[in-house]
C-alpha cells in the first residue's frame, strides 16, 4: 500500500497500480488500496475503474467521490439513468467539478428531468458566470422545462454582444416558445446572413414555416439554402416535406429522390417517399399501399414504412379477422419493435388492438405513447375506451381530466400556429 | 430548435395531413380527413325518389336568415330548424318553420310560419291566425304536449328569449313563456337545441335547452379580426372557437303549467365547456330512464346519463360519442337516431363540418357506443358542411337509411374559392342490410341532387301515403318539401303512441318492431335532425313482411307487447289499452 503511494508520488502509475492490486489481494476490502487503484483506472479512462469504485461503495456507501466518478463514467458511456443515480449521491464532490455538473445536467435533460437540469445548470453558472456554454445549457434546460421566459432572460446577455450562430439558433427557438415569432424569424434570418452555409439554419426555418402553416415561405428559404449548399440532402428532405403540405407531390417526389441519391444512408428518404405515396393517393389507397410495399421490398426493416403500411390498411377499413387486418397488425407490431420511439405506430397499434377486441393490449400501447407524449389525445382517448371495455374504471376520471387539458392545449396551440404567417421577402 | 433539427423531418412525417389541416380550419373544428374510398356500386335499384314539391304545395315564403352574400356574425350563419306537427289533431302533418332576421332589420317575410295541411298536397299559411307570428333569431324547435291536454305545444329557442307556445286546441297558440316561468334574466342567451323529456318519469314533460355560445353584437369580433375569423385564408364570421361557451339548462315541469330551472341540482350545469347544438333525449342504456345527448360544435359532445334520482352524470367521452375515434373534437351539428343494424338498440348519426366525415355510433344496448363510420362506409363523404340528419327507412325495404342536408356557413367564400360553394346537395346513404351503407349520387331524384344551403330538416309523411317525406329549411330561400315517391310499393307500418300514465305525447317511448326476422328499435323524441322535430308517428318500412310484433317501452316504465299487427296502416296505441281508433286520418 505504501509502495503504491510512493509510486504515485513519483507519477509511476503502472507500478503504483500493481502495488495497490497486490495489497488488495491480501486485503480485498482495504479502502486506501481500492481508492488508489480506482483513481488510477479512472484517470486512465479504463473500464476497470467501475468494479473498483463499486467495491469502494460497497465498503463505504456514502463515498461521494466514488459516486461522482461512477457518474461521470456512466455519463460518458451514455448510461444516463445509472449516471444520474450516482450524480444525485455525489453531493459536495460535484461542487468543484464543472465538467461533472455539466454531464449531470445533460443526462437529466436526456432523461426529461428538465426542472432538475435547470437546478444543476444554475449551480454551474454560479461558479462560471461568463461561460457561454454553461449559459446556453441553462437556457436549453429552461426551454425544456417549459420556462421560456426564464430561458430568454438567460440567453439575452449572449445576444447583446456578437453572438455565435449556435446561440442565435437557440435564441430563435426561445423567442418562438415565447410566442414572439417575429423575433424568432429575425434572429434566425440574422444567423443565416452570418453563416449562409449552415444547413441546420434553413431546416430550422422550414420547421418554423411548418409550425405556422407558411409552407411556401419555408420552400423559398430552403431554396435559398440550396443555392448556398446545393448538395445538402437534408435540405431536399425538408423542402420535400413542405411540398407535400402544399400538395405539390411531383416536386416533393423529386426532392426525396434527390435526397436519397445524395445520401443513401440518410434513412428517412424511403419513409418520406412512403408518406408521399400515402398523401398523394388518398383517394387510391391501393396505389399508396403498392408504393409503400415497393419501398418495403427494398427496405424491409424500415419502421416508418411498416407503420405506413399498417396505417393504410387500417384506413382501408380492414375488418378484424381479415387477412388485411392481420397484415396491418403485424406490420405495425414490427414497426414498434424496430423503432419503439415511433409514437404514431404505437397509437395505430392501440387502434388495431381496440378494433380487434384486445383491450388490455390496446391499453398497454396507449401507456407507451403516454410515457413519451403525456398529452397525446388519441392515446388518452383510446386508453379511456380500452379501460371502459375492460371494466377497469378507476383510472378513467383522471384520464378524462388529462384529455380535457390536452384538448385545451391543442386548441390553444392551433391558435398559436395561426397567429403568424411567414413570408420571405428576399434572399439572405 | 438546435436540438430538434432532425426531429423536424421525423415530426413532419408523423404529423398526419389531418392534423395539419386542422390548423387551417379556424373557427370551427374539422379534422381535415380525406374521404374513405367509395366501394364499387352495389347496382341495386333504390325504390324511393324525392321530388321537391314546396312550390306547388304553397310553401313560397323564404326562410329569412342573416345576410345573403355575407355573414358578419355567426348568429347569421347557423340557421334554424323546422317541425312536422299535427297541431289540429286531424291526422295530417302540418308544418312549422322557424325564421331568423337580418342585422339591418327584419324584412316583411321574416317570421316563424305555421302551415296547415290541406290534405290534398297543399298547405295554407295560418301563422297569424294561429298567433305564431314572431321575429327574431330563432334556432331550435321541439314539440310536445307539456300540459297533457291532448294538443301538441311548441317550444322555440332563440338568440334572445326562448318561447313556449301553448296549443289552445282551437287552432291557436298562446305565448306562455312568462307564465310558465321560462323568462331568462341577465345577458341574452343563445338558446340552441331543445328537447321535451320526462326525465323524472312523473308523467309531465320537462324541458332541456342547450346553449351555443355567449354572444353579444357589442363584443363579437368581426371577420378577419382574429385567427378564428378566417377560413381558407378568407375573412369570415368568427367562432364558435374563440367565443365563450353556453350553459345548458334543464327545466322541471311542475305539473301546473310552470317550469323551474333544476340545472344545478340535476348536475347539468357542470358541463360548461361545450358549444351545445341539437338535443336528442332517449333511453340509450335501456334502463327505462331517458338520457340526453347534445351534439356540440368544435367541442366534445355530451351524453347525460340518467341516475334515476333527478340527477345526471355526463359520460360522453367514456361512452364513445363525444369525440372522433382518434380522440379529436368535431363540429357536431345535427343528430339522427335509429337502429341501422337492426339489433334493437338506438344508434346515433352526427353531422359535422366540411373536410370531416359524419360520425356513426353503434350502441351496444348499454349506452356504450363504437364509432362505425368507416366500417359502415359512411366515411366516403367529407365534401359538405352537414346539418339535419335522420335514420329512416326511405324505401320501405326494412332497413333504415341515412339522409342529411348540407350547406356552407360562409357565402362569401365561393366568390374567391369556387370549389367551396355555399349551396350544396343533399346526401342519401341507402342501407345495404349488411352493416354498410352506400351513398347514392343519383337515382334518388332531383330533391336530393339540387343544391341549397340547408340547415334543419324534419322527417315525416305529410301526404299520408306510407313513406317518409322530408321538410328542409334553406337559408334565405323557401323551404324544400321532398315528396317521397316509391317506385315499387313495399310494406310499412306507422305507430302513433298515446301516453296515459306517461306524458300524453309518449315522448321518450322506445318501440321495437319485429318483422320478417328483423328487429328494429325506434324512439319517440321531440327533437333530432338539426334543431328540428319529426313526425311523431313512428314509421317502420317492412319490406316484404306483412305483419309486425311490437314491443313498447313506455316512459312510465310499462312494457307492452302487441302481436300480429297488420301492416300498411297507421295504428294508434294507448298506454295500457292497446290499439285504439285513430284520430283523424286513418287507412
Amino acid at each position: 500500500m505504501f509502495q503504491g503511494l510512493a509510486y504515485s508520488g513519483k507519477k509511476d502509475m503502472k507500478s503504483a497500480l500493481a502495488s495497490y492490486q497486490q495489497a488488495l489481494k491480501v486485503s480485498p476490502d482495504y479502502l486506501p488500496a481500492l481508492e488508489g487503484a480506482a483513481q488510477i483506472q479512472y484517470e486512465s479512462g479504463s473500464p476497470d475503474a467501475i468494479p473498483l469504485l463499486e467495491h469502494v461503495l460497497k465498503v463505504r456507501p456514502t463515498d461521494v467521490t466514488s459516486h461522482a466518478m461512477l457518474a461521470v463514467i456512466h455519463a460518458r458511456n451514455g448510461d444516463c439513468a445509472t449516471a444520474v443515480r450516482h450524480f444525485s449521491q455525489a453531493g459536495s464532490a460535484l461542487e468543484s467539478q464543472p465538467e461533472a455538473l455539466q454531464g449531470y445536467g445533460v443526462c437529466l435533460l436526456q432523461l426529461k428531468q428538465a426542472d432538475e437540469a435547470v437546478r444543476v445548470f444554475q449551480q454551474l453558472i454560479t461558479s462560471r458566470p461568463d461561460d457561454v456554454r454553461c449559459r446556453r445549457a441553462l437556457a436549453v434546460a429552461q426551454l425544456a422545462a417549459d420556462k421560456p421566459l426564464d430561458a430568454l432572460t438567460t440567453v439575452r446577455p449572449l445576444l447583446e454582444e456578437n453572438a455565435d450562430v449556435s446561440t442565435m439558433r437557440l435564441a430563435s427557438a426561445i423567442y418562438e416558445a415565447n410566442k414572439d415569432t417575429p423575433n424568432a424569424v429575425k434572429v434566425l434570418h440574422d444567423a443565416i446572413v452570418k453563416d449562409p452555409t449552415q444547413i441546420g439554419l434553413y431546416v430550422d426555418f422550414a420547421e418554423l414555416a411548418m409550425d405556422h402553416q407558411s409552407f411556401q415561405a419555408g420552400v423559398e428559404m430552403v431554396d435559398a439554402g440550396l443555392k448556398a449548399q446545393p448538395n445538402a440532402p437534408q435540405l431536399y428532405m425538408a423542402r420535400g416535406v413542405l411540398y407535400v403540405q402544399l400538395a405539390d407531390y411531383e416536386k416533393a417526389e423529386d426532392d426525396f429522390e434527390k435526397a436519397e441519391r445524395l445520401d443513401p444512408t440518410l434513412g428517412m428518404s424511403a419513409a418520406a417517399q412512403g408518406m408521399l405515396a400515402n398523401e398523394q393517393n388518398q383517394n387510391d389507397p391501393a396505389l399508396a399501399l403498392a408504393t409503400v410495399r415497393g419501398k418495403l421490398a427494398k427496405k424491409p426493416n424500415d419502421a416508418f414504412l411498416l407503420y405506413l403500411q399498417g396505417a393504410i390498411l387500417s384506413k382501408m377499413g380492414a375488418e378484424p379477422g381479415s387477412p388485411e387486418f392481420k397484415q396491418g397488425l403485424e406490420s405495425t407490431k414490427r414497426s414498434v419493435k424496430l423503432q419503439p420511439s415511433l409514437t404514431a405506430a404505437h397509437n395505430l397499434l392501440a387502434k388495431y388492438f381496440l378494433d380487434g377486441g384486445e383491450n388490455a393490449l390496446a391499453a398497454q400501447e396507449c401507456r407507451v405513447v403516454l410515457q413519451q407524449s403525456p398529452t397525446d389525445q388519441s392515446a388518452l382517448y383510446h386508453l379511456v375506451i380500452a379501460l371502459r371495455k375492460t371494466e377497469n374504471q378507476a383510472e378513467i376520471p383522471d384520464l378524462l381530466k388529462r384529455l380535457a387539458k390536452a384538448r385545451q392545449v391543442a386548441t390553444k396551440q392551433e391558435g398559436e400556429r395561426n397567429r403568424y404567417k411567414l413570408v420571405v421577402a428576399s434572399e439572405p | 430548435m438546435t436540438l430538434n433539427r432532425r426531429s423536424f423531418v421525423l415530426l413532419s412525417l408523423c404529423a398526419s395531413a389531418q392534423q395539419l389541416a386542422t390548423g387551417q380550419q379556424q373557427g370551427i373544428a374539422s379534422r381535415g380527413v380525406k374521404a374513405q374510398v367509395k366501394p364499387a356500386p352495389s347496382g341495386r335499384p333504390f325504390n324511393a325518389e324525392f321530388i321537391d314539391v314546396a312550390k306547388q304545395s304553397g310553401l313560397h315564403a323564404p326562410v329569412i336568415y342573416g345576410g345573403i352574400d355575407q355573414k358578419k356574425y355567426i348568429v347569421e350563419a347557423n340557421g334554424c330548424g323546422c317541425a312536422f306537427i299535427d297541431y289540429d289533431n286531424d291526422g295530417w302533418m302540418d308544418i312549422f318553420l322557424l325564421s331568423g332576421t337580418r342585422l339591418e332589420g327584419a324584412p316583411s317575410e321574416a317570421t316563424n310560419r305555421l302551415y296547415k295541411n290541406n290534405r290534398d298536397g297543399t298547405f295554407t299559411d295560418v301563422t297569424e291566425k294561429a298567433g305564431l307570428k314572431a321575429v327574431g333569431w330563432a334556432n331550435g324547435v321541439c314539440v310536445g304536449d307539456y300540459n297533457n291536454d291532448g294538443f301538441d305545444d311548441i317550444f322555440c329557442t332563440y338568440f334572445g328569449q326562448n318561447r313556449l307556445y301553448r296549443n289552445n286546441g282551437n287552432g291557436t297558440f298562446t305565448d306562455v313563456t312568462k307564465e310558465a316561468g321560462l323568462v331568462q334574466s341577465g345577458p341574452a342567451r343563445w338558446g340552441a337545441g331543445c328537447a321535451f323529456v320526462d326525465y323524472d318519469r312523473d308523467g309531465h314533460l320537462d324541458l332541456f335547452v342547450s346553449n351555443y355560445i355567449r354572444f353579444s353584437f357589442e363584443n363579437a369580433p368581426v371577420p378577419g379580426e382574429k385567427s378564428t375569423c378566417n377560413w381558407k385564408g378568407i375573412p369570415v364570421n368568427c367562432g364558435p372557437r374563440g367565443l365563450p361557451t353556453g350553459r345548458h339548462v334543464l327545466y322541471r315541469n311542475n305539473g301546473d303549467g310552470t317550469f323551474r330551472d333544476v340545472s344545478k341540482q340535476a348536475g347539468i350545469d357542470v358541463a360548461i365547456e361545450s358549444y351545445g347544438m341539437t338535443v336528442v333525449a332517449a333511453d340509450f342504456d335501456e334502463d327505462g330512464w331517458p338520457d340526453i345527448f347534445v351534439a356540440c360544435d368544435s367541442t366534445p359532445s355530451l351524453l347525460f346519463m340518467n341516475n334515476h334520482d333527478g340527477t345526471f352524470r355526463e359520460e360522453g367521452v367514456t361512452r364513445g360519442v363525444a369525440l372522433s375515434d382518434d380522440g379529436m373534437e368535431q363540429a357536431g351539428m345535427g343528430v339522427g337516431i335509429g337502429d341501422y343494424n337492426l339489433d334493437g338498440h338506438l344508434d346515433l348519426f352526427k353531422t359535422h363540418f366540411i373536410d370531416d366525415t359524419s360520425g356513426f355510433y353503434r350502441n351496444d344496448g348499454k349506452g356504450n357506443f363504437d364509432e362505425v363510420t368507416r366500417a359502415a362506409k359512411v366515411g366516403v363523404e367529407t365534401r359538405f358542411t352537414s346539418w339535419g340528419a335522420g335514420i329512416f327507412d326511405l324505401d320501405n325495404d326494412g332497413y333504415p337509411d341515412v339522409l342529411f342536408v348540407t350547406g356552407s356557413v360562409y357565402p362569401e367564400v365561393e366568390k374567391k374559392l369556387p370549389q367551396y360553394p355555399y349551396k350544396t346537395r343533399r346526401v342519401l346513404f341507402r342501407n345495404l342490410g349488411n352493416g354498410t351503407l352506400e351513398e347514392l349520387e343519383s337515382q334518388c331524384g332531383e330533391g336530393i341532387t339540387t343544391a341549397h344551403s340547408s340547415r334543419g330538416c324534419a322527417f315525416g309523411d305529410f301526404d299520408n301515403d306510407g313513406d317518409i317525406d322530408v321538410l328542409i329549411v334553406n337559408m334565405n330561400e323557401p323551404p324544400s318539401l321532398l315528396r317521397n315517391d316509391q317506385k315499387v310499393k313495399q310494406n310499412w307500418l306507422k305507430v302513433k303512441l298515446e301516453g296515459v300514465k306517461s306524458n300524453r305525447s309518449a315522448i321518450g317511448a322506445r318501440v321495437i318492431a319485429h318483422y320478417g326476422g328483423k328487429s328494429q328499435a325506434q324512439a319517440l323524441v321531440s327533437q333530432s335532425s338539426y334543431y328540428s322535430c319529426n313526425d311523431p308517428r313512428l314509421h317502420f318500412g317492412l319490406g316484404a313482411a306483412m305483419e309486425v310484433d311490437l314491443e313498447i317501452y313506455w316512459p312510465s316504465g310499462l312494457h307492452e307487447n302487441l302481436r300480429h299487427i297488420a301492416g300498411n296502416r297507421l295504428v294508434t296505441i294507448r298506454e295500457g289499452a292497446g290499439l285504439v281508433p285513430n284520430r283523424g286520418w286513418s287507412r
